[in-house]
């Protein structure tokens, strides 16, 4: 009779949960958790204290240590506040955690042996695309980039600040229209203050 | 289903609060208090105050029960502690020993 237990959505247990059997919480623990079943927290579950279980599944926000004997899955959108043991360790991506993590019981040698070769091929692909294109790349980006940017800057000041001109004249015609409705200055003039700012700057840069 | 449930075998030692219905199979200790339903079935144990909306005990309760609506004790139901709520029944079988309180 592997009894299954259950803290709802609107529970709060303010002690420590303990005993045989599966647990899943959807509500809020405040102390610790033992069991020798599994564990799912909800996503909306929170845990103040450590949990403990045969294999956690977690997707709420634990602030504590949690430790599966047997696998430990921490779910994307859990917040994980503390250390993480078991054999078997998944952390989803989108998931947060920060502490320690151990995995317990398993020959760690199998994956670096792994990585290695993995490791060694980064670099080659990395080197490979770099002497193809690069060099042809770069000289023709860099005449094409030389030449436009030395007229742009003059023509493009010199424009803007005839722009400017020519909306400060433009506009105060308007202005004694729009200063009879009273109303309408407060638009003109954050409107005018933004692009006068943004000039000013790339004048002064 | 019934919005928490302390499984056969599991133990709850401290407060227990909650809005919903509670059904407790195995062990609370401390107290345990819910706006809803609150039901001891038989093989629970509860030393604890218990109060809620219907409290229905089936296990054994030690501490005092407080029910907005009604408490029921029921066969093989065994509670030592004061009770206090406008209904209150005591089924054949079961066992009461405390004070009974139903003016609210």
């Amino acid at each position: 009779m592997a009894a299954v237990s259950l803290i709802g959505r609107g529970t709060v247990v303010r002690g420590n949960v303990r005993g045989d059997g599966s647990l899943e919480i959807q509500g809020r623990v405040e102390g610790d958790v033992t069991v020798t079943g599994d564990v799912v927290l909800g996503e909306e579950a929170v845990v103040r204290g450590s949990i403990t279980g045969a294999q956690l599944n977690i997707a709420g926000t634990v602030q504590g240590d949690l430790r599966g004997t047997e696998s430990l899955l921490v779910e994307r959108g859990a917040r994980v506040v503390g250390d993480l043991t078991s054999p078997r360790i998944g952390v989803a991506p989108g998931a947060l955690v920060r502490g320690t993590v151990r995995t317990d019981g398993e020959a760690p040698l199998a994956t670096p042996v792994a990585r290695r070769p993995g490791l060694t091929a980064q670099p080659l692909r990395a080197a490979a695309p770099a002497v193809r294109p690069a060099p042809v790349a770069a000289p023709k980006l860099e005449p094409v980039k030389a030449a436009p940017p030395p007229p742009p800057p003059p023509k493009v000041d010199a424009p803007l600040e005839e722009a400017d001109s020519e909306e400060m004249e433009s506009e105060p015609p308007s202005a004694p229209a729009a200063a009879a409705a009273a109303k309408a200055p407060p638009p003109v003039v954050p409107a005018l203050g933004k692009h006068a700012k943004a000039k000013k700057k790339r004048r002064d840069g | 289903m019934a919005g928490t449930v302390v499984g056969e075998g599991l133990s709850i030692e401290g407060d227990l609060s909650s809005d919903e219905e509670v059904v407790v199979h195995g062990n609370v200790r401390g107290k345990l208090t819910t706006t809803d339903q609150v039901s001891v079935a038989s093989g629970g144990v509860v030393q604890a105050d218990v109060s809620g909306a219907t409290v229905s005990i089936a296990g054994q309760v030690t501490g005092d029960v407080t029910a907005t609506e009604r408490v029921d004790l029921q066969t093989g139901g065994r509670l030592v502690g004061d009770v206090k709520a406008a209904r209150f029944t005591i089924a054949d079988g079961a066992s009461f020993k405390g004070n009974v309180d139903m003016e609210m």
